[in-house]
């Protein structure tokens, strides 16, 4: 979706090169530097100088840090909702998620289901990083999932009007995610923390990592995942759940 | 100093750092508020980069008479959120004005900087006296900032500020990828967070005594001054 249609954008003009360079090149647009709706008066300018702030300061799309992996807590807290009520999910869950699969969308080439052994064909990625609640509470984990922009990759690639993932859980949540986080290396969907599966408490059986963004955003128990063009038709139109009930969409801080 | 109409009264405050300084007052009371409305949520310190609950703590708030239920049922945090930063950006701005200003027409060398005779012991142990004996400046003395009010303001202004931003933004998820020196240079995450709340309780020590100066010196005439920026003078007893 070009937002300057009167001009050649640097993002139009290269969005031609190449199946993915439509979600690459995202890095290169002005609208990274505000949420999908920008909230009223004074709080929408505080929002704003937050996210562009920051995503000014990001815009090499740096690593977050790594840890090593004597640094992992212990115990790492399950919290949040532990135990979705869907029945889907239960039934699931009493199978080992042999079962599950998940569903990516919306605009892709090629939309495709990947069950959990499909997940892990994909090449890995693991990563051992500090998750930070927006509640106060952190702790160190480590990671093992496939980089979602790999797996939109396995589904056909997005399309060029592509501008937001949008996830859906088995407890309820959605959230969407603009290209600048989902093209960043360490967003992943994770299957396995600490060496082993990934436990229900944490999301089982896979989890969002957006390691930029406060925990809630890391979203459990995935369902599917949606590319859109806009987040007007999700939830009550503001990109995501928390948003919906007047959080700041960006959570970078 | 330009003395206006009568020879007793002054004009004290710049408008800069009066406008600055009201600014100031909302902010802090809205930061203070905000903070203190997410810490409910949240009523434990920790030090290093993890804590959770059930870890470790160096601080609960249920060790102080307020369980953890009881303290999240009174805090709110996405209210907190949503002003913290606003008010953090407005503070941010006012304070760089205020500095900027403040260097530009020299207002911090030369009337906040400490003198050189100023900094004498006998001079300190004088000033400590006339603090402690509730003694508030007559005459000359009442024209110019003391030397611990300059202490004060000038670490207010150039230590704890500073501090509350940095160890506050090195709270911040992103800055995990922008900046992760910046948080192992406080110790941790958790370990920011802390000193960020500590740093809190010296502003808001600051605070309490700043007002109960302005009350010993005369409440009504020191809020005047910083509303309309015109002080009264008071005389000298004896010469």
């Amino acid at each position: 979706m070009n937002k300057k249609t009167g001009t050649l954008s640097r993002r139009k003009f290269i969005a031609g090169a190449g199946a993915m360079s439509g979600i690459l090149l995202t890095g290169c647009d002005t609208d990274i530097y505000t949420p999908p709706e920008i909230r009223s008066g004074l709080m929408g300018v505080s929002d704003v100088l937050t996210m562009a702030s920051q995503r000014l300061l990001m815009s090499g799309q740096g690593l977050v840090k790594e840890f090593e992996t004597s640094e992992i807590t212990k115990d790492f807290p399950a919290w949040g909702r532990t135990n979705p009520e869907d029945d889907n999910y239960q039934q699931m869950a009493s199978t080992g998620f042999t079962d599950w699969s998940l569903s990516v969308g919306g605009l892709v080439n090629r939309p495709t289901s990947f069950s959990l052994q499909d997940l892990k064909r994909l090449p890995p990625r693991t990563q051992t990083t500090m998750h930070i609640c927006e509640q106060g509470w952190s702790a160190i984990a480590q990671w093992t999932g496939v980089s979602l922009t790999t797996l939109l990759e396995a589904a056909g690639s997005v399309k060029q009007e592509a501008r937001y993932v949008v996830i859906d859980t088995y407890d309820g949540w959605y959230d969407a995610y603009d290209m600048f986080d989902v093209v960043h290396p360490q967003t992943i969907l994770a299957y396995g923390m600490n060496g082993k599966d990934l436990p229900q408490g944490n999301g089982a059986p896979v989890r969002l990592r957006v390691e930029r963004h406060c925990g809630y955003r890391n979203l459990k128990f995935l369902k599917s995942v949606q590319v859109v063009a806009s987040v007007k038709d999700i939830g009550l139109g503001k990109g995501g759940l928390l948003s919906d009930y007047n959080w700041h969409w960006y959570a970078g801080a | 100093m330009a003395l206006k109409k009568s020879e007793n009264w002054m004009y004290r405050h710049s408008y800069n750092v009066r406008i600055c300084h009201w600014i100031n007052v909302i902010c802090f009371t809205y930061l203070l508020l905000s903070g203190i409305m997410m810490f409910l949520q949240f009523p434990e310190l920790y030090w290093g980069n993890v804590g959770y609950r059930g870890y470790e703590a160096i601080f609960k708030l249920s060790n102080w008479g307020l369980t953890w239920e009881e303290a999240d049922a009174l805090g709110n945090r996405q209210w907190g959120r949503n002003y913290h930063f606003l008010f953090a950006w407005i503070f941010l701005f006012n304070n760089l004005i205020y500095v900027g200003w403040n260097l530009r027409n020299r207002h911090f060398s030369k009337r906040m900087w400490p003198q050189r005779g100023e900094l004498h012991k006998d001079n300190l142990k004088e000033e400590l006296n006339q603090h402690l004996h509730l003694r508030a400046a007559k005459g000359d003395a009442a024209t110019k900032y003391n030397v611990f009010q300059k202490f004060s303001y000038l670490i207010v202004i150039f230590v704890l500020f500073p501090f509350m931003v940095i160890s506050g933004v090195a709270q911040m998820p992103a800055f995990t990828a922008i900046s992760p020196e910046l948080i192992d240079l406080f110790g941790g995450r958790q370990s920011a967070r802390t000193l960020h709340t500590i740093s809190t309780l010296l502003l808001v020590l600051f605070v309490v005594v700043h007002v109960f100066e302005v009350f010993v010196a005369g409440a009504v005439n020191h809020i005047w001054a910083m509303i309309t920026g015109k002080y009264y003078l008071p005389t000298k007893e004896k010469t």
